[in-house]
């Protein structure tokens, strides 16, 4: 993994204000939201985002899923200051999971 | 600088352990009993095969000016926890402009019977 999400010290000494999250994170939480939202992350089968933002320690970042047409959700990561972390961020999901035991919260579509 | 477009690594064997999806899931706030995050994809498709073409020393890729800008995956089926996957790594596309390198790096997994669980599409900017 790039060191400028573990080390402070090697973040600040390639111009970055501090060690920053991974992306990946950011993503991952984007799919346990868009996971609620189409009834169980089983049921997610695409997801898709650009790494907009810089995410540090501290920061509040908000994540929301909505909607966008049959199997479609828009999802969205945003910081405390009101920028996007993550844009063109994009999930389809299918109507059933593909297994049992998934969890489903009976949300989304 | 070297344009390494159509370039395949070997395939990468990945076991999908519990300790490993349990981390994984409570670092997203996933319930665990959920069963294996889809962007677990993350390690048992892109950690287990970008290493290959970041050490690929033709692809010369610098690390330092490396940014991770655009990520894809998508699933035909979310894997479970003891299953050995195989991901197989290949750079889609590799083109530059305007100072900056644009690498698209695909890996796509698959099951021990050699059926289709995902494709991951990174996108890598590397700043000159």
């Amino acid at each position: 993994m790039n060191p400028i999400h573990l080390n402070d010290e090697f973040a600040r000494s390639v111009g970055l204000p501090s060690l920053i999250a991974h992306g990946m994170l950011q993503m991952g939480i984007a799919a346990t939201v868009a996971g609620e939202a189409a009834g169980g992350p089983g049921r997610l089968r695409r997801l898709s985002v650009r790494f907009a933002g810089m995410v540090l320690p501290g920061d509040t970042v908000t994540f929301g899923a909505e909607p966008a047409g049959e199997g479609k959700l828009d999802v969205k990561a945003v910081n405390q200051r009101g920028e996007a972390v993550l844009t063109k961020a994009v999930a389809e999901y299918a109507g059933q999971p593909h297994s049992a035991g998934e969890r489903d919260v009976g949300r989304g579509a | 600088m070297a344009a390494v477009a159509g370039r395949t690594y070997p395939a990468v064997t990945f076991e999908i352990e519990s300790e490993r999806v349990a981390d994984f899931a409570r670092a997203i706030g996933a319930d665990p009993a959920d069963g294996v995050p889809p962007t677990f994809a993350a390690t048992y498709a892109l950690e287990a095969t970008a290493p290959q073409l970041f050490g690929d020393e033709e692809a010369a890729i610098d690390f330092a000016r490396l940014l991770h800008a655009e990520q894809e995956f998508e699933w035909h089926r979310h894997p479970r926890v003891g299953e050995t996957v195989t991901s197989r790594g290949r750079v889609a596309s590799d083109t530059s402009r305007r100072g900056m390198r644009f690498v698209s790096f695909e890996t796509d997994t698959t099951d021990e019977d050699g059926s289709p669980v995902s494709r991951s599409r990174a996108l890598f900017v590397i700043r000159s």
